[in-house]
């Protein structure tokens, strides 16, 4: 242990440099790893703030972004309504829009509901909910990137609608939430009295399997339990997101062994007279590993540490910068970085162990 | 000093191939982040470029497709097919939706085009019926690959179950990809009145896009028009808007993590011949020269891993497909020059910190520790 960490502080810039190496890989695995769960927090937290633990939905529709193009009538919604058991009906009607704001098209998912009923803005950071046709809430950090305050005129779908407030916790960098009337958003869908989902609160006297069979016995519907509907939602967005993410992912981890792989292995070389003389004197070759294991999992372990808190602090610095940005680091994904550091240093040792094991105690002393 | 600063970098070749492996898979990060983006972007406006039409027609304030929904009442139709120019009309229905098949979801474009629609309809169709009839869809080949799908299977969208009747190929992106339903399929089970999402317009031999547009948006109420490389513009323009920070992220922590490699790697190289450098010092060869030595190494290192980024890149954008249609890859001369031009300041900054070691070195001092 003692040899190991000498050969590791004979320089020590060079095991700082490394450790910001491994660090830079492990921040940036935590990164992409943390911009992933927010992605997925985020668009999931609309229905977690949203009244009904049941979703009734058109035909075939499993997630809030599909059915986008489907709609619930009038005439189903009264008979949601009106199915025993049923305590309370929160219709949503969404539509997305793209208005160009300071030459930057920003996507805005455009939430229609009826404010006696809730569905909602959960978190007003100013104003108060929108009482007529013309009115919305903006998403504070929309608002701030555009200079957007309570009483300016926003250009959405060829309306002119006036802010009356701003919310909290509705921003995402794949589109942020505007509510606005269910009316609204039903004239510029030219769908009256339709709704995208029905989120039903069951009476007390029912249990949620109960009430959900009995609301298949409806026709043009799909009904599922909201928690389905959220996890359908983070599952569409997964599977985006990884197709490209765990190949970044792979590609930092490699990274990251390359640079224990190296520095450990320098390290080695420099000292290859001392472990030839330990070798001469009856060291076996385990010993050697030891000592080269070692210096990796310190080197490694010592810059997955310093990628955990550079990860911190880049996930603070990009939703500072880019409040739009949610990056959540999840226990899980520390635990993660931390294991790929102790992998990197294993893989990392493999080089110079192969040159300690080829050390020939003779050709060194000839040397 | 160029071939002091080769001898210096080859004098270990293991350290050499190990840290441009690093710097390469460091950069491979950027130029394969923006592969993705770039063949995202080219798949974008895929429907756009394929669909025949010279003008497009929308919903007031509706510009793109993409992410957008366009309502528009189906009698704009006749009215903007009576404006002077006008060659012909076809009204389209048009969302994003699922498509369940196998126990997944994949995003689809669903289109519902008129079956005696002159322009408009499935391009490209490589197997199996050119136009989706009732009760049927055109998917890509691509997503019919992935769940396993074959003519004649079943797959649910917007809710009802539809057979495979062709498939179509280079529709489909890491997002999503283009389908075909009936006109009457779609509008049935869309509900909510008698609407069209766009309506696409071909013109007169003899008429210009920008002159047809400028008169269809005068005469029609309600609408927003573009030619179609406006409306094309208008996409791209989504796609960017809506990654470029995302994009600029990424590419930070990359090439940060490449500096850090470059970096370490020179460090390494310098301090490893740093009794050489001393005598040199010793001899009179002056701290500029030997920075020059050092910033060669730096160069020759970020060269051969950009060249090793760009070939793992490039790789990969061949192989990947194979496996995943999904992910289309596209190399953009642009990036490549972009990461080319950075990895060069990556260089001059990791110089820096082994330059400021070689001016700190004694020449006796060094010669006294030898």
């Amino acid at each position: 242990m003692y040899l190991a960490l000498r050969n590791l502080l004979q320089d020590k810039l060079r095991l700082i440099l490394s450790m910001i190496g491994v660090a830079l890989s492990v921040t940036l695995i935590l990164l992409l790893l943390g911009l992933r769960a927010g992605a997925l927090r985020s668009a999931v937290i609309y229905l977690e703030n949203t009244p009904g633990s049941v979703a009734v939905m058109p035909p075939g529709a499993r997630s809030t972004g599909a059915g986008l193009g489907q709609f619930i009538s009038p005439e189903t919604a009264n008979a949601v309504a009106s199915t025993q058991g049923v305590a309370r009906v929160t219709p949503v009607l969404l539509m997305l829009a793209i208005p160009d704001l300071h030459e930057r098209k920003e996507v805005i998912r455009l939430i229609g509901y009826d404010t006696a009923l809730g569905g909602g803005p959960w978190d007003l950071a100013q104003g108060r909910e929108p009482r007529a046709d013309d009115e919305v809430v903006l998403d504070r950090v929309l608002a701030d990137r555009h200079n957007f305050k309570v009483g300016d005129t926003l250009d959405l779908a060829g309306r002119q609608l006036k802010v009356v407030g701003l919310s909290n916790e509705t921003s995402s960098w794949t589109g942020s939430s505007t509510f606005a009337r269910k009316q609204l958003v039903e004239s510029l869908l030219l769908a009256p009295g339709a709704a995208s989902l029905l989120l039903v609160t069951p009476d007390e006297e029912i249990s949620f399997s109960e009430l959900v069979e009995r609301l298949r016995d409806l026709p043009n519907t799909n009904v599922l339990l909201k928690s389905q509907v959220m996890a359908n939602d983070r599952q569409i967005i997964a599977n985006i997101f990884d197709q490209v993410i765990f190949l970044m992912v792979a590609a930092a981890f490699i990274v990251g062994a390359l640079v224990v792989g190296m520095v450990i292995y320098t390290a080695t070389i420099e000292r290859r007279g001392e472990y030839g003389i330990l070798k001469a004197i009856g060291a076996r070759s385990g010993v050697l590993y030891r000592v080269v294991g070692i210096q990796a999992l310190v080197s490694a372990g010592l810059g997955a540490l310093l990628g955990i808190a550079f990860g911190f602090a880049a996930g603070w610095l990009v939703m500072t910068a880019r409040p739009q940005f949610n990056v959540l680091l999840e226990p899980s994904a520390i635990v993660a970085t931390l294991v790929a550091g102790l992998v990197m240093a294993l893989l990392g040792a493999m080089i110079p162990a192969r040159a300690v094991a080829r050390l020939a105690p003779a050709d060194v002393f000839r040397r | 000093m160029l071939r002091l600063a080769v001898s210096n970098l080859i004098q270990n070749k293991t350290r050499l191939l190990v840290s441009v492996g690093g710097v390469g898979l460091a950069l491979t990060l950027v130029l394969f982040f923006g592969a993705v983006f770039t063949g995202a972007q080219g798949r974008m406006t895929v429907y756009i470029d394929n669909a025949g039409a010279d003008v497009w027609v929308s919903q007031a304030g509706v510009r793109t497709m993409h992410m957008s929904e366009s309502t528009l009442p189906a009698t704009i139709t006749a009215e903007v097919a009576a404006v002077p120019g006008v060659d012909g009309v076809v009204s389209i229905l048009y969302t994003e939706g699922m498509l369940q098949a196998g126990g997944r979801e994949y995003i689809i474009y669903v289109f519902g085009v008129p079956d005696d629609a002159p322009f408009g309809g499935p391009w490209r169709v490589v197997n199996g019926a050119p136009k989706p009839g009732p009760g049927e869809i055109i998917i890509d080949h691509a997503i019919a690959a992935q769940a396993g799908l074959e003519l004649g299977d079943e797959v649910t969208v917007l809710g009802q179950r539809l057979s495979v009747a062709g498939l179509m190929s280079g529709t489909s992106s890491v997002a999503s990809s283009v389908s075909f339903i009936s006109h009457d399929d779609f509008a049935r089970v869309r509900g909510g009145g008698d609407v069209v999402s766009y309506v696409l317009v071909s013109i007169v031999p003899e008429e210009t896009a920008a002159a047809v547009a400028d008169r269809v948006a005068q005469q029609v109420d309600g609408v927003t028009v573009q030619t179609r490389q406006q409306f094309a513009a208008q996409e791209r323009a989504l796609v960017k808007d809506m990654m470029a920070d995302i994009i600029n992220i990424m590419n930070t922590a990359g090439y940060l993590t490449g500096l850090a490699v470059v970096a370490l790697t020179v460090y390494i190289a310098t301090m490893a011949r740093r009794r050489e450098y001393g005598v040199l010092k010793a001899m009179g060869v002056r701290n500029g020269k030997l920075y020059q030595v050092v910033v060669w190494q730096a160069l020759i290192c970020v060269a051969l891993g950009l060249a090793l980024g760009l070939a793992i890149t490039l790789v990969l954008s061949a192989v990947i497909p194979r496996f995943n249609e999904l992910l289309v890859l596209s190399v953009s001369p642009a990036s490549v020059f972009r990461v080319a031009l950075v990895s060069v300041l990556l260089a001059g900054l990791a110089a820096l910190l082994p330059a400021r070691q070689l001016a700190g070195l004694e020449p006796v001092a060094i010669t006294r520790r030898g």
